[in-house]
């Protein structure tokens, strides 16, 4: 019976190097939605900045269905409020939420 | 210890239990479920033993004695900022408990999110109830409904007075979604009246709501008071349904 | 379900948690493009939706309910599936009416039989007869 490796005795099929870093500017991509994801659809399309890189991990849409992908790098993404919800009523706040590598494009 | 317990009103009064105990639908399925787990070997009644164990000493005081000791000490709160699961250790938390690489929901990216006189943080987890445990506990109900999901991130100062917290315009609010595998608590700001205050007093005031972002500490304020719905058979109450004992 | 009357009621339940869109006939041959993208989007993706405001509560903890959880984390810390599963099956899986009508460790624990059951580690009927026994075991109490 397969069953799922702990996440120190996991054997990555590689992983690939971070592609941002603090300050840069991202885009969230527009995946179609099937079965699962963890990319908020409030976020996607929308344009924010990372606010820091995180860890390397599996991507859910893999660990969800026990498959042994490559790890990714995450990152916290800082988006202003305005650009997520346009009737938002202060300039000021502002949300972060967090994505891996392949989600994100540069904006 | 800091969550006063107050009945609800309306339609959530709970009725004396009868005297003949009834078992509910998920009662069922719950110990069948395990029973056959064990049976089957994927894991031992040891096994669950342990980790029950592990999950009966979490709570959020924890967390309140990380809050008290980053704002006495200058020196621990730089290391937390810059390492929160490995500073965690310095107060007796250790992330990798109770498995060896932590629990299997919680990961082991720990991060603390500083507020300061013009920055508030507020945490949700909008896809599930993303939360850390080893720190806090057992998140509390509202945290994980849909109602305090759906809203927070889009009407957050309009869900932040519903909790008595009014914040001027001034202060940037920051929701951060916690939707993958970090885990997050608030590091709020040290009220004034609190100079000279030991951290076991300082402790005191930092209750679970304050380290979610939805309440701020001050001094005379030592508990998040919410209706609380009572539990049918809660925990330990009902030494047939416990498991493996 | 003993009793037909029971039976009856039951059916009147299950109708009432029928989609809201009623056609004359409770199939399609094409859907608009707009509405398969809501059927694909994950049930537990709720940020932003509306609601009115509540009072949010405490809930007291069941046994059941600190039993379930430890139940599904040991499932995940042995290599039976791990958290990411748990929560596309437990939030996802189960669709709409479930998701939102099942209290959240009763998504949890249904959501451990059926991958048991997915997997092959234990079959159906023995959920079933397994269930039965339980059942019957505290009614003799």
């Amino acid at each position: 019976m397969k069953r799922t490796k702990a996440p120190h005795a996991r054997k990555s099929a590689g992983n690939a190097p971070a592609r941002f870093k603090v300050g840069d500017r991202v885009r969230v991509k527009d995946l179609p939605n099937m079965f699962y994801s963890r990319t908020q659809m409030y976020a996607r399309g929308v344009s924010g900045t990372i606010a820091a890189c995180t860890y390397q991990d599996l991507i859910p849409e893999d660990e969800a269905f026990n498959q042994e992908g490559r790890l990714e790098q995450y990152y916290i993404v800082r988006f202003r409020q305005k650009d997520l919800w346009e009737e938002y009523p202060s300039e000021k706040d502002t949300l972060q939420t967090e994505f891996p590598d392949r989600w994100l494009e540069p904006a | 210890m800091q969550t006063t317990h107050q009945h609800a009103g309306g339609g959530h009064e709970h009725k004396a239990a009868p005297t003949v105990e009834e078992i509910t639908d998920f009662e069922v399925l719950e110990i069948a479920v395990r029973e056959l787990a064990i049976e089957h070997g994927l894991f031992t009644a040891e096994d669950h033993r342990r980790f029950t164990e592990w999950a009966e000493s979490i709570g959020p005081a924890a967390g309140s004695r990380l809050v008290a000791k980053a704002w006495t000490d200058p020196a621990f709160k730089a290391r937390l900022l810059a390492d929160g699961t490995a500073a965690c250790k310095e107060i007796g938390i250790d992330w990798a408990e109770p498995t060896g690489f932590g629990t299997p929901s919680d990961y082991m990216n720990f991060r603390v999110l500083e507020d300061t006189p013009t920055l508030h943080h507020v945490i949700v987890c909008t896809l599930c109830s993303c939360y850390p445990r080893p720190l806090l506990g057992m998140s509390p109900e509202w945290y994980r409904s849909t109602n305090y999901r759906r809203r927070l991130v889009r009407w957050p100062r309009e869900v932040l007075a519903e909790f008595g917290l009014i914040l001027p315009p001034e202060v940037e609010i920051r929701v951060e979604d916690s939707n993958q595998k970090c885990r997050f608590i608030v590091l709020p700001v040290r009220p004034s009246g609190t100079e000279n205050w030991t951290e076991e007093q300082l402790a005191a005031i930092v209750t679970r709501d304050c380290m979610i972002g939805v309440a701020l500490p001050r001094p005379g304020r030592t508990a998040d008071v919410h209706p609380v719905h009572k539990a049918r058979h809660p925990v330990h109450s009902s030494p047939s349904m416990r498991a493996a004992e | 379900m003993s009793q037909r009357s029971e039976l009856r009621q039951q059916y009147e339940i299950i109708g009432s948690l029928q989609p809201a869109i009623h056609t004359p006939q409770n199939w399609n041959y094409e859907i608009p493009s707009a509405l398969y993208r809501a059927y694909m989007h994950p049930p537990h993706d709720v940020g932003g939706q509306r609601d009115v405001p509540v009072h949010y509560e405490e809930k007291e903890e069941e046994q059941w309910e600190l039993n379930t959880y430890v139940t599904c984390e040991v499932l995940a810390w042995r290599g039976v599936w791990n958290a990411e599963e748990r929560r596309r099956r437990a939030d996802n899986d189960l669709g709409y009416t479930l998701y939102l009508g099942m209290p959240y460790y009763g998504r949890w624990i249904w959501a451990a039989a059926r991958m048991l059951v997915d997997k092959n580690h234990i079959s159906l009927t023995e959920l079933l007869e397994k269930i039965a026994e339980v059942k019957s075991r505290y009614e003799a109490h």
